[in-house]
């Protein structure tokens, strides 16, 4: 295996909110790689601090938000530390976003070409007229049809799935290093999810791109990325190459997190699930934050924080677990083929 | 046990009804349009119709879950809506155990019907009043279909319906922001089973909620529905969901139901083709696999001005010169397997 180089790393961040009911501790310590060109995936439920991850990197996060303490590298500089202005030409240029609501992404009163041609000529340093023609390039590559006339058109007139495609080309014709895509295609129906992840795939490879995809659907995670950061109570729990994750889960909540998808198996038999709740994190539990969910919980477990164990380092196999040696939760192929089979052999 | 009503005078208007022989619900050729006017000074008039319900036919049998599946703006929601007499058809009709529920008919008779069918909404967000305890949310039902019951006994229902969704007795005095999602739709479900009804029309019940809530949500579901002998019409756009929970399939497209089968059936002998780009289109949960899927062309078309003959033939990859021109019938191909297709795949 050639050894990638590192384009994101991510050491050691905590990001906070202030707010009114006290402080929320959004990311506890958060580190992770992306290579150049290597698409990875950020999986996890919802509150457990995947878009705030990427608002720090980006350090778009909301007022009331700040990341306290930690280093995040790209390229070799500290994104915290660089002056604002540097750091907007590092946005859309260099790192660029897509964002989960194609409904509300593109500005409703402006044009598709003024909305393009206006951060492609600032970025790119060119004329409008260069932009306008750097923007039609991209629309067709991303598959706009009769992209000349339609550029003249208004957000509103573009189904879902062509506004997904159009802030696709608006991101990919800045020549950015890096793509965050922010689920993408949770919006999208299965038959157009289908069609974006399809793009997103050929333009990744095509333009060399390094990508964070953000998800909850792990078959989306499973079919995109090549490595895969699991991501819990603003903590990354477990890390590692795809496969190896979804077949041999060392945390409890990745193997549990797999379990509670419904198979396309026949039986109706019932889901595994986790008791309880997201945690909230505002208040969050002492320890691993996992603790009061998992069956595996010892008394270690509510008192001290996992440390990060480094399991396989030319794999970068992570997991954070203080009894990830006792446990067993290899996937065996029967269950693996439950879960994803549709035609069921009888 | 289950309190019943029968304390309690109810019409009985269902007597000719045989529920070995005949099914629980019966849609036939149900048209639901929408008109879209243009208003002038004076005069408004109508320019077209939104067609979200073309000539639907459909049935659900006593104590079955039938899945109702298709992507965004089928008209899934919409036949839902028009089966608990939420909107009024355009055309066809509805039987609720053999009886036309769009006939005319007296107040009494009315809320007779309308307290078997209950629905439970999507957005656990916004489908519950803000304003208003957990316990007057669920008392609701019984001031309107049981008006003269006692506070006193209202109260212990409302208690005993919350315990049996997993919800504890002081949640009754709390207001729906204080919920998570997960439990905000257990109060969903509360308010639809608290006066027990017959038909629950589940509309994309746990489409908003994580992995591990949505499965803990769908266990639940199964529960009551053992517990009641409920029917239930899962209206999902997820098909390991829809696989996951129902006995029966309809695959909707454009306003039409384009197959109707038993699940095990519709999955392993996938019959039309646009069921068989929905199921390809689906990403499965093994990084193992890979797939070869056949992605649809385009977005689904507007419902204002459909194709004419079948709905699917303009992003088909069977489509014929006859398909553009006459719609093919829901026909039953094998026993219990209805296909809406001129070249099914079987």
């Amino acid at each position: 295996m050639k050894m990638a180089k590192t384009i994101l790393d991510v050491q050691d961040i905590y990001t906070y909110f202030y707010t009114e009911s006290g402080v929320v501790e959004a990311l506890d310590g958060v580190s992770f790689d992306v290579y150049q060109g290597e698409p990875v995936g950020i999986v996890g439920e919802s509150g457990c601090g995947k878009t705030v991850t990427a608002k720090s990197t980006l350090r778009i996060l909301d007022k009331n938000g700040k990341t306290v303490a930690g280093k995040i590298i790209y390229k070799g500089v500290d994104l915290l530390e660089l002056p604002d202005l540097q750091m907007r030409k590092i946005r859309g240029k260099e790192i660029a976003m897509i964002f989960q609501d194609p409904m509300t992404s593109l500005n409703p009163i402006f044009k598709i070409d003024d909305q393009m041609t206006e951060v492609i000529a600032l970025h790119r340093n060119c004329s409008r007229r260069e932009a306008l023609e750097y923007a039609l390039e991209a629309l067709e590559q991303v598959g706009i049809a009769d992209a000349a006339a339609r550029i003249k058109d208004y957000p509103h007139q573009f189904s879902g799935g062509q506004r997904q495609r159009i802030f696709i080309a608006r991101a990919l014709a800045l020549q950015p290093s890096l793509l965050i895509a922010d689920e993408p295609t949770t919006a999208l129906d299965v038959t157009i999810q289908a069609q974006i992840l399809e793009l997103i795939k050929e333009m990744q490879k095509k333009h060399g791109l390094a990508m964070m995809l953000i998800t909850h659907n792990l078959g989306v995670v499973a079919e995109t990325t090549k490595r895969v950061h699991i991501f819990y109570g603003g903590r990354v729990v477990e890390s590692g190459p795809t496969e190896d994750i979804f077949i041999d889960p060392k945390h409890p909540y990745t193997r549990a997190l797999f379990d509670s998808i419904p198979s396309l198996e026949k039986d109706k038999h019932r889901l595994a699930t986790i008791p309880g709740l997201v945690p909230r994190l505002i208040n969050p539990p002492k320890g691993c934050r996992f603790h009061p969910r998992c069956k595996f919980a010892t008394e270690i477990c509510m008192r001290e924080r996992p440390p990060d164990v480094i399991i396989d380092k030319q794999k970068g196999r992570r997991v954070q677990c203080h009894h990830f040696e006792e446990l067993d939760l290899h996937v065996d192929d029967s269950t693996m083929k439950e879960r994803t089979s549709i035609k069921e052999e009888t | 046990m289950v309190s019943t009503f029968e304390e309690y005078e109810v019409i009985d208007l269902f007597s000719g009804w045989n529920p070995k022989t005949d099914p629980i619900i019966n849609l036939i050729n149900l048209k639901k349009w929408f008109p879209i006017s243009e208003q002038s000074i004076l005069f408004s008039r109508v320019v077209a119709q939104i067609k979200a319900v073309d000539g639907v036919n459909l049935f659900l049998n006593k104590g079955e879950t039938l899945g109702l599946v298709g992507e965004s703006g089928c008209g899934k929601s919409t036949t839902a809506r028009v089966t608990v007499k939420l909107e009024e058809p355009t055309e066809g009709s509805i039987y609720f155990k053999g009886i036309d529920i769009f006939q005319p008919m007296t107040r009494e008779e009315e809320l007779a019907i309308k307290r078997q069918l209950q629905m439970v909404f999507q957005d656990p967000y916004s489908s519950l009043n803000p304003r208003r305890m957990v316990l007057d949310l669920i008392k609701e039902p019984f001031d309107i279909h049981f008006p003269d019951m006692t506070y006193e006994e209202k109260e212990s229902r409302v208690l005993e319906i919350l315990t049996k969704v997993g919800l504890e007795d002081y949640h009754a005095l709390r207001y729906p922001h204080e919920f998570s999602g997960g439990q905000r739709q257990r109060i969903g479900i509360a308010r639809a089973l608290a006066i027990h009804p017959e038909v629950v029309l589940l509309d994309e019940p746990v489409s908003a909620l994580d992995v591990s809530v949505q499965a803990q949500i769908l266990n639940l579901l199964h529960d009551l529905q053992v517990e009641f002998n409920l029917t239930y019409m899962f209206i999902a756009h997820d098909l390991s969901v829809i696989k996951h929970v129902s006995d029966r399939v309809a695959v909707m497209y454009l306003g039409k139901i384009m197959e109707m089968s038993p699940t095990g059936e519709l999955f392993r002998k996938t019959a039309h083709p646009y069921s068989v780009s929905l199921l390809s289109a689906i990403p499965r949960p093994d990084p193992r696999i890979k797939m070869d899927r056949i992605i649809l062309e385009g977005d689904v078309p507007s419902p204002i001005n459909p194709p004419s003959g079948c709905p699917f033939h303009p992003r088909c990859y069977k489509a014929q010169e006859i398909c553009s021109q006459v719609t093919p019938t829901l026909d039953e191909l094998e026993p219990g397997h209805f296909v809406a297709c001129h070249f099914p795949e079987i």
